[in-house]
Parts: structure tokens; sequence; C-alpha cells
């Protein structure tokens, strides 16, 4: 779409370029730091005599200190794992609790629609004590399935919300007119209905993987032993020595520790986007 | 889309096979609770039954590592209630969220319609500018505690360089800038959140009405309020709801750059809750954390309404 | 490192033990006796025939694994040293360790949780009295504490009072990290002090000079676990307020003299201190200091160290510029009040978790690594940054050859437990995790009210040590 109204070249340049470039250093800003301070040498990391925005040298030190002093592959590792696994466990029970939510009429319905969303204002602080006697009754401590099976705690509530709403947005007509045809309740969702819910199924996903990937408090109480550790436990653990912080290397962790999200972010973003408007205007 | 037709043989085999389960999967309500199932299995293990814990352990004075601890009713809240630094933890949430909010919404929504306009790497841009929300907030507050750390700051350094500053900027060291620093950095994270889902609502406005208004003469102004924002107004209330609900409920932030210092003057309560835990009382930990929830879905329940009330 | 004289008492020894075919324990105690320093008990070990260590030849066969969990290290090569020995002793044994290093201010978290929930690391390295938080979910260590406190010539009454609740152990102390001042000697010259002030008042005279030199003397005091309280209850306890008396249940802190004492610091603070220390970490005065904006501050020796990895050219892992020749930084131990001169002293400490289904490997692990032969080694690494908790490791001479480390050492000699002078238990852990004296200087400054500030702690007091 263009923009609406003819725009001379400086009024577009000061409606548009201006403010998006407004946004864009502040929004880009402390990531564009980060990455500086990761290339940075230690002896010129914070010169008090240099511009500390300037990067006369850069070097892959930290970067290598990252690979060389943690085991942040095997982080990487963990992370993908358990967020992976979560959230396609968490897509798939919110797909059916969206569904049933969405569009079935049974009673209770309303109430418990109700209950999934007031189960997303309970506060993580409120629960980490008490869950982490769940995971060990289950004998789950520092292995994959505790972070896999707590993440959809935070994870279901907000993704089934989404994808009610979504649901809500698909015609009737055209389950009803597969009914009349004479198919099955389930031939008509799983043909007809969730090929048309791909978008919003997409945007949920994106957005569950994202904040499992990021999670942190859960990841550091159910995991232990060295190796189990998830990216933004382990490089925090590994990199933070007693009052001393390796500000380059966290900085370094801190953008490969984003590369792969941001990866499924530039592939799906438009998808993402169109995702989330049907989910969250008839939310 | 068009409805793709179902392939007609399946229908004769499917009804060979009614078993009694067959036709139990026709009915909404045995549909619906089976989808329910998983779910809620999921949820009623690993948060409803914690969560009752919780509410338990909160009318308990129960300390980590003891096993032995008596009921006390309310006594916890009461208490709590009256904690004056439980007050200014209130206080400080309110703060935290009510100027956050509308900051993130307003920002958000002015790049929104920025990034729905179609331009030489719109969507490059559309995914960086994303990276806030991206980044492991374990990591990006690191950054932001190197931005203000009381005396590395490279705006320090830099305003000392250029000879406008004599001494560091205290930017966590004093309730008003430990404040402000931290809505900078929550707004910063915010925004994007904002702006896609607002973008998502922008792409829902049918671009012929926009075009009939200007032909009518109104004004961007005029076309924003009676065009667009009746299409985006939903998409606006539900993305402020979740932004209070994580606003609310943040940790991580302020957990890195204060641990609710200096003084207790920046507390939320996930901090709060977090340190009365590192002290070991659970019940009261549980208890601040609590008294949340309350908060959160009178929040909720107004901003449900506005929703509703469109439908 | 068997000094010239002790080596006829070990003869002696030896002889004693192998003619009344002394057990392994008898000579522990014996050596403990006579006063033996640890090498010289690993050497009469050896040389009796006894096994210096259990682990060689483990009366019991061991498998399976062990979880360590332990704050990062500040001296990254002693982290590396202590996961070969970890290494060495599940190869001999047949056990499987792992040790799980964590942030400073995540490992309460953990073994809360841990503690809650029954399941976690086998051994926990515990700070500061935390002992008196968990040992009702810990393995009773009286055998393993009494071999080895034995063996050094007994612990030091600061760790003794952090892991041993009512007399039983819970943990076993194998030092701390101790806090003195570090100073810029030629600032202070500048400022007319040759030497570091003995007192308070004094300090902040010559603060005053410093802050108009530009170099203000540069104090933490945000909520944070080792730089904020080392100077806030060594100030509060020099100026003769506590949090109780030594009964443990009345509070003690609103001293008159103590409230005249915070009035003091409130001026000092503007006249002497960077003012931004009230947001600062335990990091933050690293970085001042090494970057030369203060001239002075509370700290570990990880200052020092750090200085002189610098300037040794090694690759540092700093988050600094290091600007300050460690020949121009000094040490000094904390200034006195009038009621006298006070530190902070919390031990580290291992113990053993009760859920833990390995409890054999864990003790046979600690005992062999708290051995002197494992545990010297480990100390030495750790480059003089932990103190021992044990007299008879106080001579190494990674403890005597520095004289500038000297006033690490010394700080055993007037040190305290938090919660002192009540016990070290857990409400004095409480207390000090809800930052109450910390906060009570910070808030005073801020609000320039000293009495106020005492008020609210008095209130926060009461509830932690009323029930």
């Amino acid at each position: 779409m263009a923009m609406v109204g003819s725009a001379t070249g400086a009024k577009r340049i000061l409606r548009f370029h201006v403010p998006l470039a407004f946004y864009a250093v502040f929004l880009l800003f402390p990531f564009l730091w980060m990455l500086i301070v990761s290339l940075k040498p230690d002896q010129e990391l914070l010169d008090t005599g240099q511009n500390p925005f300037l990067l006369a040298n850069a070097t892959f030190t930290h970067y290598r200190y990252l690979f060389a002093e943690t085991d942040i592959l095997r982080y990487a590792l963990n992370t993908a794992v358990v967020t992976v696994v979560a959230t396609v466990l968490s897509l798939t029970c919110s797909v059916l609790i969206g569904y049933a939510l969405g569009r079935l009429r049974f009673k209770g319905g309303y109430l418990l629609g109700v209950i999934i969303f007031l189960a997303y204002l309970v506060p993580p602080t409120v629960l980490f004590i008490p869950l982490a006697q769940v995971v060990a009754r289950f004998n789950l401590y520092n292995s994959y399935w505790a972070l896999i099976f707590t993440y959809p705690t935070f994870l279901i509530p907000f993704a089934s919300w989404l994808l009610m709403g979504y649901f809500r947005t698909i015609s009737r007509e055209l389950e009803d007119a597969a009914l009349v045809d004479g198919a099955s309740r389930w031939q008509a969702m799983w043909r007809i209905i969730l090929p048309l819910a791909i978008p919003g199924i997409l945007s949920a996903g994106i957005f569950c993987f994202t904040l499992g990937w990021n999670e942190f408090l859960y990841a550091l109480v159910f995991m232990g032993g060295g190796d189990m550790k998830t990216i933004p436990v382990g490089v925090v653990s590994d990199l933070i020595r007693a009052d001393v912080y390796q500000w380059g290397s966290l900085m370094a962790a801190g953008i490969l520790g984003s590369v792969p999200v941001a990866i499924a972010y530039s592939f799906f973003v438009d998808q993402y986007i169109s995702g989330l408007t049907a989910g969250s205007t008839k939310g | 889309m068009a409805v793709q037709p179902l392939p007609r043989t399946s229908v004769p085999d499917r009804s060979r096979a009614s078993s009694r389960f067959g036709a139990l999967l026709e009915r909404e309500w045995f549909l619906a609770y089976l989808f329910l199932l998983p779910g809620g299995l999921i949820l009623l293990l690993f948060m409803a039954y914690p969560f009752g814990l919780g509410i338990w352990l909160s009318m308990t004075d129960k300390l980590v590592g003891f096993s032995d601890y008596s009921f006390i009713r309310l006594e916890n809240y009461r208490w709590i209630y009256g904690d004056s630094i439980f007050r200014q933890t209130v206080v400080n949430t309110f703060i935290y969220g009510f100027v956050t909010v509308p900051f993130k919404l307003f920002l958000g929504l002015g790049l929104a319609l920025l990034l729905n306009e179609t331009f030489r790497f719109s969507r490059l841009l559309r995914a960086g500018l994303l990276l806030p929300w991206i980044v492991p907030t374990a990591l990006s507050s690191l950054a932001w505690l190197m931005l203000f750390d009381a005396v590395f700051s490279p705006f320090s350094l830099l305003g000392r360089q250029w000879g406008l500053l004599d001494s560091n900027i205290n930017f966590l060291g004093d309730a008003f800038s430990a404040r402000a620093s931290l809505c900078l950095a929550n707004i910063w994270r915010g925004i994007p959140f904002f702006a896609v889902s607002i973008l998502a609502g922008l792409q829902a406005v049918p671009s012929e009405l926009h075009e009939a208004a200007a032909l009518d003469g109104a004004s961007p102004w005029q076309r924003f309020q009676s065009v667009t924002l009746p299409v985006i107004r939903n998409i606006l209330l539900i993305t402020t709801l979740f932004s209070i609900i994580w606003t609310f409920a943040d940790f991580q932030l302020v957990y890195v750059l204060t641990k609710g210092g200096p003084v207790n003057l920046t507390h939320v309560f996930g901090t709060y809750s977090y340190q009365k835990m590192g002290a070991g009382y659970i019940g009261e930990a549980a208890t601040v954390s609590l008294y949340m929830f309350p908060i959160l879905a009178v929040l909720a329940a107004i901003l449900l309404r506005y929703v509703r009330r469109e439908d | 490192m068997v000094d010239e004289r002790m080596t006829n008492p070990v003869q002696d020894l030896i002889a004693e033990a192998t003619r009344l075919r002394y057990s392994r324990r008898t000579v522990i105690r014996r050596a403990a006796a006579l006063g033996l320093s640890a090498p010289a008990l690993g050497l009469v070990l050896s040389g009796t025939g006894r096994q210096p260590v259990a682990a060689k030849a483990p009366s019991v066969q061991l498998g399976g694994e062990l979880n360590i969990l332990a704050g990062s290290y500040f001296v990254p090569e002693a982290q590396t040293f202590f996961d070969q020995q970890t290494k060495e002793w599940g190869d001999q044994n047949n056990v499987t360790v792992s040790t799980d290093y964590v942030n400073w201010p995540d490992i309460q978290p953990k073994v809360a949780s841990a503690v809650e929930s029954g399941a976690g690391p086998d051994i926990v390295e515990l700070r500061d009295t935390w002992t008196y938080l968990y040992y009702e979910q810990m393995v009773d260590l009286n055998d393993l504490a009494a071999s080895v406190g034995g063996a050094g010539g007994n612990f030091y009454g600061w760790a003794e009072n952090t892991v041993a609740v009512d007399g039983q152990y819970y943990s076993i102390p194998v030092g701390t990290s101790s806090a003195a001042f570090a100073y810029r000697q030629s600032y202070f010259e500048q400022a007319g002090a040759t030497e570091f002030p003995k007192t308070w008042e004094e300090l902040f005279a010559v603060g005053k000079e410093l802050k108009a030199m530009g170099k203000p003397i540069g104090q933490a005091l945000g909520h944070s676990t080792g730089d904020p309280p080392n100077f806030a209850y060594s100030y509060m306890w020099a100026h003769g307020a506590m949090e109780v008396e030594e009964d443990g249940k009345t509070i003690a802190i609103n001293k008159p003299e103590f409230v005249s004492a915070l009035e003091t610091l409130i001026t000092g603070w503007k006249d002497a201190f960077d003012e931004t220390g009230l947001s600062w970490d335990d990091s933050a005065n690293n970085r001042a200091f090494l970057s030369d904006q203060i001239s002075a501050t509370i700290n570990g020796s990880s200052i020092y160290i750090a200085a002189q990895n610098a300037a040794a050219g090694a690759e540092t892992d700093t988050d600094y510029e290091v600007v300050v020749d460690p020949a121009d930084i000094n040490h000094a131990g904390f200034p006195e009040g009038p009621a006298g001169r006070f530190n902070v002293l919390g031990s580290w400490s291992y113990g053993i978790m009760k859920y833990s289904e390995n409890q054999e490997a864990a003790r046979a692990f600690l005992e062999w690594w708290l051995a002197p032969e494992q545990f010297e080694p480990w100390l030495e690494a750790q480059k003089g940054y932990i103190i021992p908790a044990l007299p008879a490791y106080a001579e190494n001479p990674i403890f005597t050859t520095d004289p500038k480390l000297a006033p690490y050492l010394d700080v055993v000699n007037y040190g305290r437990n938090k919660g002192y002078a009540g016990p070290a238990n857990q409400k004095a852990a409480r207390a000090s995790s809800e930052y109450i004296i910390t906060d009570l200087i910070a808030k005073a400054i801020q609000n320039n009210d000293a009495q106020g500030a005492v008020d609210e702690a008095v209130r926060l007091l009461e509830r932690v040590y009323g029930r």
C-alpha cells in the first residue's frame, strides 16, 4: 500500500524516514552496543579516554573465548531440544484447546475459557518452589523433561487464547458444508479448519519458541549438572565470575544466542503478522 | 481459500466402522472434552496443583528447609498488607506499569503505521526491529546494565569526554532515575510486540476505504479515526492487556538491573517475592506474588469488557 | 612445605604410630594434639603406611554419579583445577562427578528449591551462615569435621560458628573470601595520609581531600551480597549497634551513638564518597577502582589480583581497562570506631544433602578432597583469594610471601559473623538476605534521615528475630 495521499519527497522524508530512523536508532541501539562490546578488545573495551561507541580494532577474542571456555554449543543444543519439544507439545495442546473453546459448543466452555485465561495471570514466582516439588516427584530433575513439561504452563494459556480467537474467525459454514457432505467432525477439523488456521498456528508457534528460548528461572532451578544448562543460564554462570563480568563474551553470547530466533522471524515475519491479526482481533 | 472437496470414498469406510466411539466423536461436548484433555492434564499437574500448593503455603509460616510449620490463616496477608516495603513495591509496580504501557502503546502504534508502508527492505526492517523482543532478556538486560553502569556507562564516559558532565550519571542510584532507567529498558523491550500486533491489525484495514475517505477530503487524522481505529481497536485493547500482565509480572529486567534497590525503591512483585524466598520465607513470598493475582484479574476484566462490548 | 623444626615431631610420631599400631584416626588425633600442620600430618600418614587419603583403596565399592553445586570461581584456573581433582577422584573410584558452577546470587535459589523438592545436587557449597537455613535436610558430618579439623588445628571460631548447629557439623568449612580496603598509596599520600586511616572518622576526613582531588572513596550499597554488607555490618558494629544482643532476641540497633555515627556518614558520603555508590553491586567498585576513578574501596583481593595479571601482560578476563599499577595498590584492614574494630566473616563450606542417593560417595569425596594433599594445592590455585578456615593453612606461602595480602588474612582476628552479638543462625541469615542492614545505611544516606532509617530497621528486625 502506498502512502495515502500525495506526499512530496521532502514531506515524506519528514513524515516517514525521520520517525523510522528514530525507531531504528532507539530499538537497535542497545543491540549495536552489544555488537560493539563483543568485538572490542579488552584493552579498549572501557578505556575512559576513548569514544566508547567507536570500534578501532575489532577482535573475535570474545567469541573464541566463548567457544573455548564455555560449553556454548552444548547449551545451544539443550536450549534447542527443550524449546522445540516444549513448543510442539504446547502447540498441539493449544490447537486442541483453541479448537474446542473456539468452535465447539458445550457446557462449561465459556468458564473453561476464562480459567485458561486466568492461568496466564499466575505469577511464576509463586509457582517455582511448588513446581520444584512436582518436578522432583516425577523424577524429572535435571532432565529435558523437567523443562518440556514446565514451559507449557506459560505457553499453553497464551497460545490457546490466541488460537481460540483465530478459530472463531473461520466461517462456520465451511465446516457445516463438510458435515452435510458426510464428513465426520474429526475430518472436518483435520482437512478443512486446520489448514485454514495455519497462519495462526504458525504465529503461536513462533511466540512459544521465543518465550521458551529466553526462559531463565525454571531453567536455572530445575536443571543442574553442568552440561544440562540452557544458553541464558549457562553463559551467565560461566561468564560472571564472582565480582567480575566478562562483558565481551557475555554480549557475544547474547548475539549468537538470538540468531536462531532472529532467523525464524525473518522467514516467517509476514505469516506471523497475519496470524496475529485474526487471532487477536476476535480475542 | 476454496474448500477442498472431501474424497467421497472415505465416507462409506467411516460409516461402516461407526463404532460407539466414532459416534461419540460426533458429539460436540465429547469432542470438546477430549480435546481439552492433554493440555488440561499438563496444566492440572504442572500449574493447578503447584498453584494450589502456593496458595496453601501462603497461609502457613513455612520456612525453606524446615518441615515443621503451621497453618496461620491470613496472617501473612495481614502482615504483608501492612509492610511498608510491600506498599512501596505496589507503588513501584503501578508506576512501572502505567508509565511504560502507554509509551509502548503509542510508540508501538507509531512504528506499526510506519512499517505498514511498503518500502525497500521493509521486510528486513520488520524482522530487525523485532530484535529487542527476540534477544534473551537475561542477556539484553545485561547490555542495559552496562549502559546504565554507575562508573562505566558509555553515556557518562562520552559526556565527560565532551565536557558536558563532571561526574558520572547516577542512572540506578536514586529512586527517580532508577525507575526511569527501568522504564526505558522496559519500553525498549516492549515496543516490538505492540508494533507487530498492531501491524497485523492494520493489514486488515481495507485500503479502498482509505482511498474513498481521502477522496471525500478527510484529513489523515480523520481517516485514522474513522477508518483505521475501529478495525484495530480490539487489537489495541488485547495487546495492552497482555503488556500490562507482562509488565506487572516482570522479574528479570528489574532483577538484573537493580535487584529491587536502591533501598527497595524499585522492587516489583516478582523481585520482592524472590527476595523473600531467598530469606527462606516461603509463605510470605507466595503471599507477595498472590497479591498480584486479583489486581491483574480486575484489570483484565475491565479490558475484556471493552473487547466484548464490540462483539 | 615442611618446616625444619617440624621434622622431629613428624619422625617421632611416625615411630610412635608404628610402635603402637595406631589407626589412621588415632594418628590424626595425635597429630592435632601435637599441633602438627596439615602437610606434616600428610607426611606422618604416608610415613606410617596409612593412606593419607581414603580414596585409593575404598573400603566400600563406590560408583554411580555425584553432582556438586558451587559458585563460579573468581580465579578460572582454580575452577579448572577443581575439575581435574574431581575427575581424578572419580576415575579412581568409578564415580561420575560433575560440578555445576553458578553465578553467586543463583546459588541460594537452587539450594532452596533442592531442599524443598528433595532433588538436586549431592554436595552443595554454602556461604555465610546458610548451613543454619538448610541443616534439617543435610547429613551430619561430625566425623569428617573432626578428622579434617583435627588435622588442621581446629577450625577458626568464625568458621565453626557458621556450620555447626548446636555443636553438630552439617557442612565442612573450607575458608572464605575476606574483605579489606584496597587503596591507592600515591593518592593517599597526596591527600596527606602516609598510612591508611585508623578510624572511620579519619577516613572520612582523608576522603574529603581525595574527593576534592577527583578520586573519592567508592563504596557499593546496592542489593548485593558481598561488598555492601561488609561495610554496613562493620560500620554498625564499630559504633556500638548490632542486630541483637547476645541472647539472640533483644534488638540492639537503636543506639544513640550509632544514630550519630549515621549522621556523620550522611555528611561523609557527600564529602568523601562517590555518590553513585548507592546502586553499585559487587563488581562496580572493581571497575571503578581499576579504571582510576576512585582511590579506595572495600573488596576481596580480586582487584589486586586482576591488576597483577594485567601488569604481567597475561591475557586477562577482566572487564575493564586496567590502568592501575599493582605496585600502587595496597590493602588495609577496616578502620575502627568507638566500639572497636570489626569486619564480617562467614565461611564457605561444603555439605551433603540428605536426599542424595550417593551419600557414601559424597562423603568419600569430601574426605579425599579436604585432605591436605588435595586441599592445599587447591588453596594455592586460588592465589590467596580465599583465606583458609584452618589455622594450619595460614602458614602457606601464598598468604605470607606478599605482605600486601596480609590484611585479608588478618580479618580472622577481628571478623565477626553476621548476627553478632547473637549467634550466627538462620535469623542472621534471613536478615542478611533481606538486606536489612545494608538498606538501613543506604536509606539513611538517601533520605538524609538517620533515625528514620534505624526505626524502619528495628521494625524489620523485630519481625525476623521475633519468631
